[in-house]
């Protein structure tokens, strides 16, 4: 095929044709994976001897039956965007940043520093200051395994990993004594946590424009989340730092070739991420507490992995793939008052989701990758990439 | 070559057939109505461009696909050969471009696998039989060495050895000779016309016409998965084969443009370490293809990756064009004017996995036509480019929206030499160019080379393969070890070139 005269003059581009097919077939296998999901569910559930209309049925009453439900379920996927944007971030490169969840501790720190000491600056300046100060936080936190990798070659997931437990002391030191809990009344002040944060330091709540009620703690973090989402998919798509980041996440030889220098492409995205985790925390302690206490929420940042999977590291998917870990979050108490089915069985709902959503896309993309193959009518590819069954697989039973 | 073996190959009846075999892929037809037969103790090449459906016949012979049509007759009965297991029953087996072979075993270890009789190994036993195999055939490898201390040569051996073992009459070698060294290249042919004299039935894939011409007894020729044609080395030529293989008449020398040579563009001095270097010097002329000879694994990779940045050497100067940019990064040896074609254009070329126009950027992300300051690409401008080079040098594709992993390999390098040239290189750096490219690609790859050179612009052109060299060089030196071995004239003869790859050190003046 290489250059004979078999294949007609360069065909006008189709561009639309395959973004509708590549975005239909997204879609479909979106569907597939979710029905898959809730069918290997309702077998569980009928095992708890229950029915699963029921079963779901209370999930997504409690959830979407009304605006209160949704208030919290938007609340709920609101840190889960931005780690798990954090973790897509990375991934884009090839690296696997398991580090999200002690970024956005070391940056809850940061953050309440700034909330309770810079008490001065008035409202909205004060937030933003906050806001700039968590993501330093979480930039400096992940600076460290991104220096230790270009410089060193250690491994990041190891870096990561142990840099999370110095976080998770970093935070419990902090709460004791630097930022431990003085103004109040005597008496009081038994809880290990911050002072209350000024009224400036807060995140306003959004949901009552909506009708929603306080209680869910919907606050103006999560459009942020969306714009958050929106900016990152424009740098990965459509910026030189996002180009250079693909080109080392898939081949890191040729684009060394091509001049991209691997060890600051990396360490860039390890901040951008940094900065996309450090925002993690700010839902729980700008908007629902008010405060920095050692009764914080834990593992939002390995959640993101999961939901970053979910949305299959597309920062639009993550998004969705966000609300929908709320709607089944939300659920795990309407479960324990309206059925028999323990609270459990939401995680175990999660799991099959994203095993189900990652197995269902492999298959649509290698369906995807085929047919472009085919259409590119490229017989000599095809038959470079054609899998080579082992002979000797198929040998090994003889003798 | 020996006429007894011939004639008893006339009268003898077919071994294998294959009547009508057809092979459809999702939107390609790999095979359409194929037949062939196979003589006992024949060589029978069988050869075509790339995706002509020869490895995919074979496939179906050796029980790896099904056929969707046709029959297959065995020593006179018609077989359903459902899996390689089938296949090597049958006494038919396969070597492969890609080795299956476990590192840490030995020799032994790896033939006799899955073949190893009793629960207890009799090591002894087994060696012992294996050294006697090789023998017969004159295979030279030691039974007790293990797999990963090999050359690729070596492991071939191994891989050909193995399918005897297991008693095979038949033996299906795809592309064996790609990954070899001239020497290696005939090494393995004495051996299989040891395995011929024996009455062992060959089938030898294969694109390279020299090769096939020196060892076929037969030669069928595939295009578009279709029989072409069937001849013998005595009745056809090179030129004809390879207007068989693609369709129309090919040139296997082009003309060299006459240019006036100017001044060093690339001076290279005592360039040492980077991996493999040992002191090399070498001047690279405005309007002249310095051709860089040698077997591989000599320092060839590393001498490329040394000048454009991709290796720090440890000694020497690298100047172009009078600046010293000795150990600068790609990026800034790139854009002071140097084009680089990677001997290995998946690892070091293209990112499979993204989009042709993505590709077309690749080392020109950074320039200000293309994106802006704080970094936006400017996508439109970029996919014109793709759309530019895509035109300029026929890549054949339907869209420059998708991946690059689906053009062809020719395709592949096509694109490249158009990203690579689109920036009028001072000195371009081509390392094994044609490599695994089919005649019709290869053809314009050189091509493209020799304008280059008629443009007045340097060229390092580093290759294994000797015709090459002789096809586009101004003047040839010889790489051995990580030294200049040698410096020889164009018209030098082959054999004395031999002497230099093989590290003698004759050093001819060239004027």
């Amino acid at each position: 095929m290489a250059s004979g005269e078999v294949a007609p003059p360069v065909a006008a581009p189709r561009i639309r044709s395959e973004w509708i097919e590549r975005f239909g077939g997204q879609m479909l296998a979106l569907v597939a994976s979710l029905a898959i999901a809730l069918a290997i569910g309702s077998l569980l559930i009928v095992g708890y001897g229950e029915s699963p209309i029921t079963v779901y049925g209370a999930i997504l009453r409690s959830s979407l039956g009304d605006l209160d439900g949704f208030g919290y379920v938007l609340a709920i996927a609101t840190p889960l965007i931005f780690s798990a944007l954090a973790v897509a971030v990375c991934f884009k490169a090839g690296l696997f940043n398991i580090g999200v969840e002690g970024q956005y501790l070391v940056a809850m720190v940061t953050a309440a520093w700034a909330a309770v000491t810079l008490d001065f600056l008035p409202g909205p300046v004060h937030v933003v200051v906050i806001l700039v100060a968590a993501m330093l936080g979480g930039m400096i936190w992940a600076a460290i395994p991104g220096i230790l990798k270009v410089k060193t070659g250690a491994h990041e997931v190891v870096t990561t990993i142990m840099l999370n437990g110095i976080a998770i002391s970093l935070l419990a030191w902090a709460i004791r004594s630097p930022l431990k809990f003085t103004s109040g009344p005597t008496g009081q002040n038994v809880d290990i946590r911050t002072d209350n944060f000024p009224d400036s330091a807060l995140i306003g709540d959004m949901g009552k424009m909506f009708g929603i009620g306080p209680g869910a703690h919907l606050s103006w973090l999560f459009p942020l989340g969306i714009a958050a989402a929106i900016v990152v998919w424009f740098l990965l798509r459509r910026t030189r730092l996002g180009y250079e980041a693909r080109a080392v996440g898939t081949s890191q030889g040729s684009a060394k070739a091509g001049g991209i220098s691997i060890g600051s492409t990396q360490l860039r995205l390890f901040l951008i991420s940094g900065a996309l985790a450090g925002l993690v925390g700010m839902q729980q302690i700008l908007a629902t507490t008010g405060y920095l206490g050692s009764n914080y929420v834990a593992q939002l940042g390995f959640t993101g992995i999961a939901v970053a999977f979910l949305g299959q590291n597309n920062p639009i998917g993550i998004v969705f793939a966000a609300i929908l870990w709320g709607i089944l979050s939300r659920g795990e108490v309407a479960l324990q008052i309206k059925t028999q089915v323990p609270r459990e069985f939401i995680i175990i709902l999660q799991g099959i989701l994203i095993m189900s959503v990652v197995i269902t896309y492999q298959i649509a993309k290698r369906r995807l990758a085929a047919r472009q193959l085919q259409r590119a009518g490229a017989a000599g590819a095809l038959e470079d990439s054609a899998p080579t069954v082992e002979p000797e697989v198929a040998t090994q039973g003889e003798s | 070559m020996t006429s007894d073996v011939g004639a008893e190959r006339q009268g003898a009846p077919p071994l294998v057939v294959l009547e009508h075999i057809t092979k459809r892929f999702p939107g390609v037809l790999a095979n359409d109505d194929v037949s062939l037969d196979l003589r006992p103790a024949e060589v029978h090449a069988l050869i075509g461009e790339n995706g002509a459906g020869k490895s995919t016949l074979m496939r179906v012979l050796y029980g790896m696909y099904p056929a969707d049509k046709g029959r297959i007759v065995v020593r006179g009965q018609e077989v359903k050969i459902a899996s390689p297991r089938d296949a090597i029953g049958l006494g038919i087996g396969m070597v492969h471009q890609h080795f299956v072979l476990v590192d840490p075993f030995t020799v032994t270890e790896n033939i006799i696998l899955g073949n190893e009789g009793q629960v207890v190994l009799d090591r002894q036993d087994a060696e012992r039989k294996v050294r006697e195999l090789a023998e017969t055939y004159g295979f030279r490898v030691r039974p007790d060495a293990i797999v990963e201390d090999l050359s690729v040569g070596e492991e071939q051996r191994v891989e050909i050895l193995k399918a005897l073992f297991r008693g095979v009459e038949i033996l299906i070698l795809d592309e064996p000779t790609a990954v070899l060294t001239p020497r290696e290249t005939q090494d393995l042919f004495g051996n299989l016309r040891k395995l011929q004299q024996a009455g062992k039935s060959i089938v030898f894939i294969s694109h390279k016409l020299d090769e096939v011409m020196q060892i076929a007894d037969r030669i069928t020729v595939l295009r578009r998965g279709a029989v072409v044609g069937e001849t013998t080395p005595a009745n056809t030529t090179k030129a004809k084969l390879a207007e068989m293989m693609v369709g129309r008449p090919v040139l296997f020398r082009l003309d060299k443009p006459q240019v006036e040579m100017g001044e060093p563009v690339l001076k290279v001095r005592d360039l040492a370490g980077a991996g493999k270097l040992n002191g090399i010097s070498l001047d690279v002329r405005a309007g002249e293809i310095l051709g860089v000879a040698g077997v591989e694994g000599n320092g060839q990779r590393e001498l490329a990756e040394a000048l454009i940045g991709l290796r720090t050497p440890e000694e020497g100067e690298v100047t172009l064009d009078g600046t010293p940019i000795t150990g600068w990064s790609v990026k800034d040896v790139r854009n002071a004017g140097v084009g680089y074609i990677p001997e290995d254009r998946h690892e070091q070329g293209l990112v499979l996995n993204m989009t042709l126009w993505e590709n077309s950027l690749l080392g020109r992300h950074d320039d200000a036509e293309f994106s802006s300051r704080i970094g936006v690409l400017f996508i439109r401008k970029i996919k014109e480019l793709a759309e530019r080079l895509v035109k300029l040098f026929d890549v054949r594709t339907r869209s420059i929206d998708v991946n690059a992993s689906t053009l062809s390999g020719g395709n592949q390098q096509k694109l490249i030499l158009a990203r690579e040239l689109e920036t009028d290189p001072k000195l371009l750096i081509a390392a094994q160019p044609t490599r695994g490219l089919d005649v019709g690609a290869i053809e314009f790859v050189w091509k493209q080379i020799l304008d280059q050179k008629a443009a007045g612009r340097a060229v390092l052109l580093i290759s294994a393969e000797l015709d090459e060299i002789y096809a586009l060089s101004d003047r040839i030196v010889t790489l051995y070890e990580g030294r200049i071995t040698g410096e020889y004239p164009p018209d030098a003869a082959p054999e004395d070139v031999g002497v230099g790859m093989l590290g003698g050190a004759t050093q001819e003046v060239a004027s």
